[in-house]
């Protein structure tokens, strides 16, 4: 196999000697050259003068980032998305915004700065770098001080280089090698064993995925309260003496808003003692003419007359234009949808209280409308 | 090889004459203008006098938060710069010169003080035991003792220490600030509540006294940066580098956060409870123009500092440094007359009675810097820490 | 005038006697490459059990619900709530050693930064324990995160407690990257010195291929920085947003505007008495007593006894202020603390919190070290209890007499706390067999002569 060469290496012993060597480097023109220590030398950058460390802008702009990723998106969720009144405050309510788009910078900002300089400027992970598992790497992992001249410098010459490190108080000069097969084995996305991995995870999660929704979440404790110590409805009971689940009411118990009807096949008295609660407003004449269109006028006609398609079907609908209809009052309408008439069946069932008032409002209408006044009309 | 070292600075420069005819001209013409505004709008310059004496407060009772700072942490890199600092210490016993007009016109700044309103009012009655005439005087006066008798403890050691070179002076002093903690502690936190909070007597906030600290320690920082800035470029404290200006930068800088955070706390709270006993205050501070100052006061005092002094090269640059200890000396004057002035005036109004009152700080800091450096050494030359604080590096 | 016992005219060295790089790596890498002692195996046992018995409370609470719990109507949190409370307090410290110090420059925190980190790392996993029980179905805990789920709703960005959510799992993050980052060169340093394949091979992988160079030095010193400068605000805004927790409400001893800073320095109280009662341990079990040095021991009483006097601050900012307001309720519910059905834990709080830190002003007393070991433990049961008053005592009492309750923690309450603790120290014990516990890149930088004394930059 054949080596080349990196470069060459040597130490030092105490932090000045190595930092006057640097130095010396800069001053021979070397510029791929490195120096090692187990620990950040004071001042190293300026003597090997290295530009300040951008990374500082880069956290700048990803600081940036997620305030306003933060904000934005607290922004659209609360005004555009689903605008909620939370505790009588503003849908904007930017005080309540601050904690949250601020941890939000502060975990762009650092984790990013961090993943950009490993990516960046380390080029990392890398673990078959030439000077990996070198004596010269131990010692400066330890507590050696180094420097590395790469041969690729454009002025390296290995004798010079060599003497120039002897001279300078290094110690255990030597030359680094590496093989150019090392180099190249480096990671392929499309290595069989690198797809088997991946299809094997992928198989994994989503077996486990398909595990955890379909099966587990339907296991106590994880059932959703699926499995509960109460009584449903329909279920059998040993608790009672009948073995029903279901209880009765209390006898007498009245369901509210359902008072009984007090007029029960009594017509007149209800004529006489019933009068219509809701006022005439437009509000009330629109629901009567809704329900009477939806609920009388298949028998009575759209306008009262007693004309629907049933007419000649049945006994005829009669007319609610007629004298006796006219003079009655609100009252026996009321009575009469209530209680039906004849074969007319009670619509009690369908028609709520206030509807059936809406409705005899909207039949004075209609009795208006084909027996109008001379003062109507003008 | 040799280990660098940096030569200590001359030390017993006093400033030039001009330094003295520019501080009395500027206190004699403030003087001139509050005895006016006395005359002519007595409650109004009241309330000036009110602001001007928490300022000065903040500078004197600052400063010496910052010498006791320097001794308990047994931080170096301030040494050098430690004598400005006692000059500003040296304020504390013109605090009651200060608050004497204050006394004479109790009656035009406390709700509190006036009988006849107590007895309409239960609050005011069940806090009648610490919100009244006699124990108010005593212990703002007891409070001003103990702070001219730290800062001419301190001092006295210090400067001691110039002939004798004695390092157990540090230690007294190192000792001395123990002490001095937990009095300024509570010293100051009353200081806030008397002066400030009860303006106002029935809010109530228990972060106010943190507030106000907040604030002193950005004034007391930014008058010793102005200063020591101001020293360096004449050539009075030429020993001092990018690295002492850093930590000195720095810490401002940190301080502007604390105080943003201290605000924004006291803040969120209060707007987000929403209970109206509280946000009257703030609502007082958002209504008839006042919500000017408010904005001002954020932009102010947190956000162009916080931008300037973000890169670390603003915190070593000496020009911006300066820039930014004027601006926050007028941002922590922009504080205080948003913290106290609202009681006075429901709308926002200037008037002519609030120009003395800064003359009169700015004159009496000029002559009393001037008048100590023709007393003591510009560098506290027997401290120990000296040398170290020469080399200091960051 | 006594003598001055202080050389001022000199730096304190960090590092007792003059060891070098070799010597550190070789004592603190040494219980990474023996077998672990028997003390070991006793401490992991109880740890362990104690672990045990957590994980049985909570399938127990997982299987019958949250009903086996202490709380009830009106106090609704209970040890859940006090718990988490103490546990993210805990981590405080971690990051204020290794970011705040390192931002103020003090060099004696190179010491003891990586074990505090991994305090915090390992405190924050128990705090965020008890949340997510509190929530009754945890395997639900999706929901707590804002994304485009199919009931079209988002999360409820003005409560503190999606604050919580964001400001415990950034904190964690962060604070883990920062250790990590720190770990790094210590991983190349142990790379090169084992001889075991598979450790050389588990410590390649996670050095990324350190090289120890300078110019990637220059990088790393620079992200160092800029992650202590957000760590910094960060470690504030996690205790100050637990704090918004209470503080936001209008319950009357919650209500009050001293808490952020408050609670904040009570979390740096609490965290550094932990991490001294940690370190005491394992600079005696591990022959550290050199690189954590007395000195810097005595530099966190200092700090025990500055938080806890802020906190004594705050606690008499709080009963004057309840005083000062004339409200009826606020008074009442510090009057309830003191002499109320809770008392004894209030008086436990004062006395553990403010009383005996105070004995820390004796030198003799912040440098002995059975005496500090003691109020630090002391200070931690003080802590635990100032939570438990500031939640018990608030809710069991507030504004209607007739809704007054009372509050009793159950079995399962007391099991999941000591599960808590396990999990924490099973977490120290493995960590201290498997990473170094003192940061090795760190520690040499800061013994003597490891700087160069020329070329200094101007």
């Amino acid at each position: 196999m054949e080596k080349h060469l990196y470069g060459l290496t040597a130490l030092f012993d105490t932090p000045d000697a190595v930092v006057h060597a640097a130095e010396e480097t800069v001053k021979a023109g070397y510029t791929r050259y490195d120096v090692h220590a187990p620990y950040p030398l004071h001042g190293i950058e300026r003597t090997m003068r290295l530009k300040t460390s951008p990374l500082g802008y880069f956290a700048l702009v990803f600081g940036l980032l997620g305030a306003i990723s933060a904000v934005g998106l607290m922004t659209w969720i609360t005004l555009v998305d689903y605008p909620l009144v939370i505790g009588g405050k503003p849908f904007w309510s930017w005080p309540a915004f601050v904690p949250v788009a601020f941890e939000l910078t502060v975990l762009l900002a650092s984790v990013l700065t961090v993943v950009s300089m490993i990516v960046i400027y380390f080029k990392f992970p890398n673990n078959s770098h030439p000077l990996h598992d070198t004596p010269f790497m131990k010692r400066v992992s330890s507590d050696g001080f180094g420097i590395s001249i790469e041969a690729a410098d454009p002025l390296f010459d290995e004798a010079k280089v060599h003497a120039m490190l002897a001279s300078l108080g290094g110690k255990e000069v030597g030359a680094v090698y590496f093989d150019e097969a090392d180099r190249d084995h480096g990671q392929k996305v499309f290595d069989l064993k690198f797809i088997g991995v991946l299809a094997g995870v992928g198989i994994a999660v989503a077996g486990f995925a398909y595990l955890a929704l379909n099966v587990l979440l339907y296991l106590p404790p994880f059932d959703w309260m699926m499995v509960q110590n109460k009584l449903k409805p329909q279920a059998a009971s040993t608790l009672f003496r009948d073995g029903i689940g279901m209880r009765q009411p209390v006898l007498g118990t009245v369901a509210r808003g359902f008072l009984p009807y007090a007029f029960k096949g009594k017509p007149e008295e209800a004529g006489k003692s019933l009068a219509n609660p809701l006022p005439v407003t437009q509000k009330v004449l629109d629901l009567g003419r809704e329900k009477y269109l939806t609920f009388c006028s298949p028998c009575h006609g759209n306008f009262g007359r007693g004309d629907s398609r049933l007419n000649g079907q049945f006994p005829n609908p009669p007319t609610l234009h007629s004298d006796k209809v006219r003079e009655w009052s609100d009252g026996s309408i009321y009575h009469v949808i209530t209680e039906g008439q004849n074969v007319m069946p009670s619509y009690a069932a369908q028609v709520s209280r206030d509807e059936r008032w809406a409705i005899v409002h909207y039949i004075r209408v209609l009795q208006r409308a084909q027996h109008a006044k001379e003062s109507d009309l003008r | 090889m040799s280990t660098e070292t940096h030569s200590l600075p001359p030390v017993n420069k006093s400033l030039p004459p001009e330094a003295d005819r520019i501080g009395l001209i500027l206190l004699a013409a403030g003087v001139v203008l509050v005895i006016a505004a006395f005359v002519f709008e007595p409650v109004r310059a009241s309330f000036d006098a009110v602001i001007l004496y928490l300022f000065m407060v903040s500078l004197a009772v600052g400063a010496l938060f910052l010498l006791a700072l320097e001794y308990i942490t047994g931080a170096v890199w301030s040494v050098p710069m430690r004598r400005v600092t006692e000059f500003f210490a040296g304020l504390s016993p013109f605090l009651l010169i200060l608050v004497l007009p204050l006394f004479l016109h109790i009656h035009d700044l406390f709700h509190w003080s006036h009988a006849e309103a107590v007895q309409q009012d239960p609050v005011l009655q069940g806090k009648a035991a610490y919100l009244n005439i006699p124990f108010f005087v005593t212990r703002t006066l007891v409070f001003i003792g103990i702070w001219i008798a730290f800062a001419a403890l301190f001092v006295r050691h210090s400067t001691h220490q110039d002939i004798t070179k004695d390092a157990a002076l540090t230690r007294s002093n190192v000792r001395l600030a123990a002490v001095f903690f937990p009095l300024f502690a509570f010293t100051i936190t009353f200081t806030a509540i008397d002066w400030g909070m009860s303006l106002e007597p029935h809010w109530f906030s228990t972060i106010y006294g943190v507030y106000y600290f907040s604030g002193t320690v950005i004034a007391a920082l930014a008058a010793v940066t102005l200063v020591v800035v101001l020293f360096h470029e004449r050539g009075y404290l030429p020993g001092l580098r990018r690295d002492h200006f850093y930590s000195l930068g720095a810490l401002l800088f940190g301080f502007v956060n604390f105080w943003a955070y201290i605000a924004f706390a006291q803040f969120l709270l209060i707007w987000y409870a929403n209970l109206p006993e509280e946000t009257y205050w703030f609502i007082a501070r958002w209504e008839n123009g006042w919500q000017i100052v408010s904005v001002l006061l954020i932009v102010m005092k947190f956000a162009v500092p916080y931008i300037v002094l973000l890169p670390q090269e603003a915190k070593m640059d000496t020009r911006r440094l300066k820039i930014m200890a004027v601006w926050l000396l007028a941002a922590h004057f922009v504080d205080l007359f948003w913290l106290v002035m609202p009681t006075h005036s429901e709308s926002l109004s200037l008037s002519w009675t609030e120009l003395g009152f800064p003359l009169v700080a700015v004159g009496m800091t000029v002559l009393l810097l001037s008048w100590k450096t023709k007393r003591y050494n510009l560098v506290p030359v027997g401290d120990p820490k000296l040398q170290r604080a020469m080399d200091f590096h960051l | 005038m006594s003598t001055a016992v202080v050389d001022y005219t000199r730096e304190e060295p960090v590092v007792a006697g003059r060891p070098t790089a070799s010597e550190i790596d070789a004592v603190v890498s040494a219980p990474l490459d023996r077998p672990p002692a028997r003390t070991w195996w006793i401490a992991f046992g109880i740890t362990s059990t104690m672990l045990g018995i957590g994980v049985v409370c909570v399938a127990v609470t997982l299987w019958l619900g949250l009903g086996v719990w202490g709380v009830n109507q009106p106090v609704s949190w209970g040890f859940d709530i006090v718990n988490f409370v103490f546990w993210v307090g805990i981590g405080h410290a971690g990051t204020l050693i290794s970011a705040i110090l390192f931002l103020l420059r003090q060099r004696w925190r190179n010491g003891i930064a990586r074990f505090a980190e991994a305090m915090t790392i390992f405190a924050v996993m128990c705090a965020g324990i008890f949340p997510l029980l509190h929530t009754g179905r945890p395997w639900l805990s999706l929901y707590l995160t804002p994304y485009p789920n199919q009931h079209a709703l988002w999360v409820n960005f003005t409560s503190p407690l999606l604050w919580d959510v964001f400001a415990v799992s950034t904190y964690f993050t962060v604070s883990a990257v920062f250790w990590y980052l720190g770990l790094v060169p210590d991983f190349a340093t142990l790379r090169d010195r084992t001889t075991h394949p598979v450790k050389k091979l588990v410590y390649s992988i996670f050095s990324l291929g350190w090289r120890h160079s300078s110019r990637h030095w220059t990088h790393f010193e620079r992200a160092y920085l800029i992650l202590a400068g957000f760590a910094t605000p960060l470690v504030l805004s996690v205790h100050t947003i637990v704090s918004f927790d209470f503080a936001v409400s209008v319950i009357p001893g919650w209500h009050t505007t001293i808490f952020p800073p408050y609670f904040v320095a009570g979390a740096v109280f609490s965290g550094f008495a932990m991490v001294q009662n940690s370190l005491i341990v394992v600079r005696q079990v591990f022959r550290l007593k050199h690189l954590i040095t007395l000195s810097t021991l005595e530099k966190m009483n200092k700090v025990m006894i500055v938080t806890g006097s802020m906190v004594g601050y705050a606690y008499a900012m709080e009963f004057f202020v309840a005083w000062y307001s004339g409200s009826q309720f606020e008074t009442f519910v510090f009057v309830n603390r003191a002499l109320g059905p809770y008392a004894w834990a209030y008086w436990t709080m004062v006395t553990c919190n403010v009383v005996f830190p105070q004995l820390f002003w004796f030198k003799k007393v912040r440098t002995s070290i059975p005496m500090m070991f003691v109020i630090a433990i002391f200070v931690n049961v003080g802590m635990w209890f100032e939570r438990f008053v500031i939640v018990v005592t608030s809710l069991s009492r507030d504004f209607l007499p007739s809704s007054w309750g009372h509050y009793m923690p159950s079995i399962y309450d007391v099991g999941i706390f000591v599960g808590s603790l396990g999990l924490f120290f099973t977490l120290i014990l493995l960590f201290v067999r498997v990473l170094p516990v003192i940061s090795l890149a760190e520690i040499k930088a800061v013994i003597p002569g490891a700087q160069p004394e020329r070329h200094r930059p101007h």
